[in-house]
């Protein structure tokens, strides 16, 4: 692995930094990014001039043809398109759930389409647009904009389990992790903390997971019987002290043995 | 819009069950307080308060006024708390919420009303000048408990504040600088500190210094004031499901016991403050000394 390139704000993504794919698909540019000089008459890609408009660091995925970047840790989160978020009902209207995607800030709407839920429901849904100008609606979806199905990989209400509230980069950084495959993930993020207690975790039944990109991550243990109570406060708390001391590898495999051990599990 | 965001059902669900088999989300026993950890700043009477997340900073200051006409040997002593944005977006700049008007009445109550200042000893000429002392509570970052948070911040900021010396002479006062003589401490007459308790599922599950999740799960409220030595001074159940007598009696000795440990956490940070700063005042005699 390369070593992490740094942009700020207003840099220039160095051409060479960009995934070559072969495949017809357009790159897509994720947030963080934007594309400044448009391509001129002769179509060539090297028209493309991408400038940061965050600080962070570039991360390119050759395979699904993106860049982005992984910025800082926000303490508030800005929704984007296509982000996963876990957003709460707030109210219903005729057209619309009112959702709160992150406290005291405007509203998101849901669709109708979506099954029926009340007030105080936790909803796994894509960000689907956010508006222009300040104080615009966002609007978010639990299914499929063209298809009207249910899109893969769990969206749709959240019944049970606990909602912790992590900080915005560790979000980005366990939804990056989920992503790429299993032993990529110390290279990559040097998060390790869901697959050591994945393994840990998978005599009692294991867990279900759903990661949302404002600072939210929902932890199901419904498998695990008499313990569900403690492993799912034992997954709370490995992430919560993964994020708030910035751990190492060694150190969160470390949390998790402790944490473990003293919830008796 | 400007309020705080309402629990989730799973949340509520889940801190209710977790309650239900003695399991906190934070692993903390039920009466068992978050890390308390309390530092001075450069003067006397200033301190940053941290309870788990929820964060403080009470500054004391004194000032020479006229007493009040009714009470000429009493001095004043007011405690102002204003919640404002920088606490928790929920909180709207001048506006007095509900939770800012509870706080602040059992702040009256449990420090102002039961004598822990004595202000007859704030006096300097009957009806003619008495020292005003302030204390102002600005909440930083707001997780829960912000009650009890703010009367062991009040407390203490009492404790370590010094006000300049003032001296009467021939009907005139006079108000000696802090560097020309040694500020005085105040008269404290008894360290009462507040404990919220939180009750859960009927009344069957009562937890000390909640966190704010666990505040907005919470289905009752009770606070009680007491003092180290097991004194009384305020008690109230203003809202929610109703306790068992006997749970309340049983949680006043829970009450003592977290009193008379937070009251030594207290005096020990101010024991080591104070003697960093008689080892400074010397560094700085002998500097004085040197010039001369």
């Amino acid at each position: 692995m390369s070593t992490p390139l740094i942009l700020l704000p207003g840099d220039e993504v160095p051409k060479d930094q960009l995934p070559h794919s072969k495949s017809n698909n357009p790159l897509k540019v994720g947030p963080g990014l934007r594309l400044l000089s448009q391509p001129s008459a002769k179509p060539t890609s090297s028209n493309h001039v991408l400038t940061a408009t965050q600080a962070g660091i570039l991360t390119t995925d050759a395979k699904r043809n993106n860049v982005s970047i992984l910025s800082f840790s926000n303490r508030r989160y800005i929704p984007a398109m296509n982000d996963l978020v876990i957003a709460q009902v707030h109210h219903s209207s005729v057209d619309f759930f009112h959702c709160i995607v992150t406290p005291h800030t405007a509203h998101a709407l849901l669709g109708q389409l979506s099954p029926q839920l009340k007030q105080g429901d936790l909803v796994y849904a894509r960000v689907l647009s956010v508006g222009v100008g300040a104080g615009a609606e966002v609007e978010i979806t639990c299914v499929h904009p063209a298809t009207g199905k249910a899109e893969p990989g769990g969206m749709g209400p959240l019944n049970g389990g606990m909602m912790f509230d992590i900080s915005t980069g560790m979000a980005t950084r366990l939804l990056r992790a989920s992503s790429s495959s299993a032993d990529e993930n110390e290279g990559v993020d040097g998060l390790v903390v869901l697959s050591e207690l994945g393994k840990k975790l998978e005599s009692i039944g294991g867990f279900e997971l759903a990661v949302g990109r404002n600072g939210k991550v929902w932890v199901d243990c419904s498998n695990a019987g008499e313990n569900e109570v403690k492993a799912t406060i034992a997954i709370g708390q490995c992430l919560q002290g993964t994020d708030e001391h910035n751990l190492n590898p060694t150190d969160q495999k470390k949390l998790v043995t402790r944490t473990l051990k003293a919830m008796k599990l | 819009m400007s309020r705080e965001a309402p629990l989730s059902v799973a949340e509520r669900d889940f801190i209710l069950k977790a309650l239900q088999e003695n399991t906190r989300l934070d692993g903390r026993e039920a009466d068992q307080f978050r890390p308390l950890s309390i530092s001075f700043g450069e003067e006397y009477g200033h301190v940053k308060l941290q309870l788990g997340k929820t964060s403080i900073i009470v500054r004391i200051s004194a000032e020479v006024t006229k007493p009040r006409d009714d009470r000429p040997f009493d001095g004043l002593f007011d405690i102002s708390i204003e919640l404002t944005a920088m606490g928790s977006p929920g909180w709207e700049n001048g506006r007095t919420s509900d939770q800012e008007a509870s706080v602040s009445h059992v702040l009256d109550r449990v420090v102002r009303h039961s004598n822990a200042l004595d202000t007859e000893s704030l006096c300097i000429v009957k009806g003619v000048s008495c020292w005003s002392i302030r204390a102002d509570i600005h909440v930083i970052d707001y997780d829960g408990n912000l009650t009890d948070a703010a009367c062991i911040a009040v407390m203490t900021g009492l404790q370590h504040f010094r006000r300049p010396d003032a001296v009467v002479r021939d009907g005139h006062v006079i108000v000696y600088k802090v560097e020309d003589r040694v500020p005085v401490a105040l008269n404290i007459t008894h360290k009462p500190l507040s404990v919220t308790f939180n009750s859960f599922n009927d009344g069957r599950d009562i937890i000390v210094d909640a966190t704010l999740k666990e505040e907005q799960a919470a289905e009752g409220e009770l606070v009680i004031g007491i003092n180290s030595g097991g004194e009384v001074c305020f008690m109230s159940k203003f809202s929610g499901a109703p306790l068992d007598p006997l749970s309340i009696v049983s949680k006043v000795n829970v009450a003592l016991e977290k009193v008379k440990a937070l009251n030594a956490q207290v005096d020990k940070v101010l024991q080591v403050d104070l003697a960093k700063r008689a080892k400074l005042g010397m560094a700085d005699e002998s500097r004085a000394a040197n010039d001369r």
